[in-house]
């Protein structure tokens, strides 16, 4: 596994996801903090056990692929029902009630899910002064086992992917959720090295 | 030929072919280049901002519609570097502010969600009209709560009438013992004898209204299960014992074979003996003649155990296999005259069966009598005793 300066990669999340709140209190009119309390780096075959340690039941994702300098999958994971509580909060009450998953709620979602990938994944192609672009969001609301499918990649490069446990806090509440991107060993030596030279 | 066409003439090709596939499927088409101008816009975007294409064309966007909030422009100098980006109507619910000079209520009110698509050299806004699905959200939102306070209704309903019902009936059977032991002086033959009578549809009224409690209560989700060891042998026998006189009564043989060693199962043994009866006593009233068996089968390496109820009666139709469990019903309604019943008795069982983790099936064959099988885990909603309600028990089989 290529060595990669993990404290670089958790301060470019940082800075990622201290946009991605930045841009969420904007469109919402609130004031939104999005902290980043951990950061894994593993080989794409040990996320399922992580994962299970981390999440249960029905999971709701917003899932992006990515191209350009690094390339790969970037995935928004919450559990079901702490979803359609973030976008209750999110939307005044307006979507997400009662705990469902709405149209409404699942595209205040996926519009959420779009702001903290992209502002972490730009963090990437700024510092790799490359472009990265991403796919239009899209959701589902699955197991976890079928999320590791959708992830499944035909291959010969080695996968690995970092895990980022985030928390969402706002209106005196804290709602837990989980960035995952997964990438081939070529984009993770390619960050490895923009780390290095950049951040180190 | 090809090597003509500049990126501005693909985007304004692309544009030109997106906005006519947008007025097909209802959907607003505007077309923006790197400096977000409007390259392109189609009908519908003219139809509900009550401009003409020719007015919009050219236009800064923010400059067309100066409504668009600093992070809808920023998300679209996103998409034209190449992100595609969603503004979501839960969060940008008035995102085109129209009010064409119509004056059409409905085009002020528009709900929207956008998806910026990056495109060669500039982006495309498909710009959705969800005004009607909010709506319709809205009114599921209104059914859920209100079927919730339904619920909440029916619930308080079930508990004050089990008390209400029971208790008049408790009392004309006590009155009734009471006036034939002859407390109130002395009473005569024929009195006694109608006494007996109403005693014995007294009775008969409180086994009903105990059926359709119960399944009032695990149609709520509020029906509890209470675990505890028992024998399935025990269980099985003391089931057979409670139908045996009417059997008799009928002329009926009742074949019982139980397993030779005791079988531990961990159960709600109320319930499964409710279950017993009630197939059991099924196979008695429906059998004109001949023999009812009853047999306890441990189900090897399953972790189950089946109870079997076979009997010589008419038997079921095919097509009335499924719908004996429904409520209310029973096969022949020259029958449901004959025997009496709420035609709710195999679909408590098979309730119960399902509640405790396993299974009420049947086989049969008209003429050829009917085969009923209970299949229960031998231990039911996990290894210690608890109570769980009938909600929890179906989140976890």
């Amino acid at each position: 596994m290529p060595i990669v300066d993990m404290d670089a990669l958790t301060e470019l999340f940082n800075v990622g996801l201290h946009r991605a709140a930045a841009s969420l209190s904007e469109v919402t009119s609130q004031r939104i903090v999005v902290d980043l309390p951990k950061l894994w780096l593993l080989p794409i075959r040990d996320i399922e056990v992580r994962l299970r340690e981390l999440l249960a039941g029905e999971l709701a994702t917003v899932h992006q692929v990515f191209s350009g300098a690094v390339a790969g999958d970037a995935v928004l994971l919450i559990e079901q029902d702490k979803a359609a509580s973030l976008t209750n909060l999110m939307t005044d009450g307006d979507a997400g009630q009662g705990g469902r998953l709405d149209e409404s709620a699942r595209e205040v979602l996926a519009e959420v899910g779009n702001i903290v990938l992209g502002a972490c994944l730009s963090g990437f192609g700024d510092m790799l002064h490359l472009k990265v672009t991403f796919s239009v969001p899209s959701i589902h609301v699955d197991s976890l086992g079928a999320v590791l499918q959708a992830l499944a990649v035909e291959s010969n490069e080695d996968q690995f992917a970092v895990i980022a446990a985030t928390r969402f806090r706002l209106s005196d509440r804290a709602v837990e959720g989980y960035l995952l991107i997964a990438v081939g060993a070529q984009s993770l030596e390619r960050i490895s090295s923009a780390l290095t030279l950049h951040g180190g | 030929m090809a090597a003509d066409v500049t990126p501005a003439d693909e985007l304004q090709l692309h544009a030109a072919q997106a906005c006519e596939m947008g007025d097909l499927l209802g959907v607003g088409v505007i077309a923006v280049n790197r400096d977000l101008k409007i390259t392109c816009c189609n009908k519908w975007i003219e139809r509900s901002s009550g401009r003409t294409a020719a007015e919009l064309v050219g236009m800064q966007l923010q400059l067309a519609f100066p409504e668009l909030r600093t992070f809808a422009i920023a998300a679209f100098e996103r998409a034209v570097q190449g992100s595609a980006v969603l503004l979501s109507h839960g969060l940008h619910r008035h995102l085109f502010s129209f009010a064409p000079p119509s004056g059409l209520e409905r085009f002020a009110n528009m709900q929207q969600s956008a998806r910026l698509v990056p495109m060669t050299d500039g982006a495309l806004a498909l710009i959705e009209d969800v005004t009607e699905r909010v709506a319709r959200e809205e009114e599921m939102r209104d059914a859920f709560s209100r079927a919730d306070a339904a619920n909440r209704a029916k619930a308080n309903f079930l508990a004050s009438m089990s008390h209400e019902l029971r208790t008049p009936i408790g009392a004309i059977a006590g009155y009734a013992d009471l006036i034939g032991d002859g407390l109130f002086g002395p009473v005569t033959t024929t009195q006694v004898q109608h006494l007996a009578r109403i005693k014995s549809v007294a009775g008969h009224l409180l086994r009903i209204v105990e059926e359709i409690l119960v399944f009032a209560r695990v149609e709520a989700g509020r029906e509890e299960v209470n675990l505890s060891a028992a024998d399935a042998n025990e269980l099985a026998s003391s089931a057979a014992e409670s139908v045996e006189p009417q059997a008799i009564q009928k002329g009926l043989e009742l074949r019982v074979s139980l397993g030779s060693v005791p079988i531990e199962m961990w159960t709600d043994q109320v319930k499964t003996r409710q279950i017993l009866i009630n197939l059991l006593g099924n196979a008695v009233k429906f059998t004109p003649s001949g023999a009812v068996t009853f047999s306890v089968m441990p189900l090897d390496e399953s972790g189950r155990i089946a109870f079997l109820v076979e009997d010589t009666g008419p038997g079921i139709p095919l097509h009335e296999m499924e719908r004996i469990f429904e409520p209310f019903t029973q096969v022949d309604s020259t029958l449901s005259r004959s025997h009496e019943g709420t035609g709710l008795g195999l679909s408590v069982s098979r309730k119960l069966a399902r509640l405790l983790g396993g299974d009420l099936t049947v086989a049969s064959e008209p003429g050829a009598g009917s085969r009923f099988m209970v299949t229960l885990p031998l231990i039911s909603g996990g290894a210690s005793k608890r109570k769980l309600s009938a909600a929890q028990v179906a989140a976890e089989v």
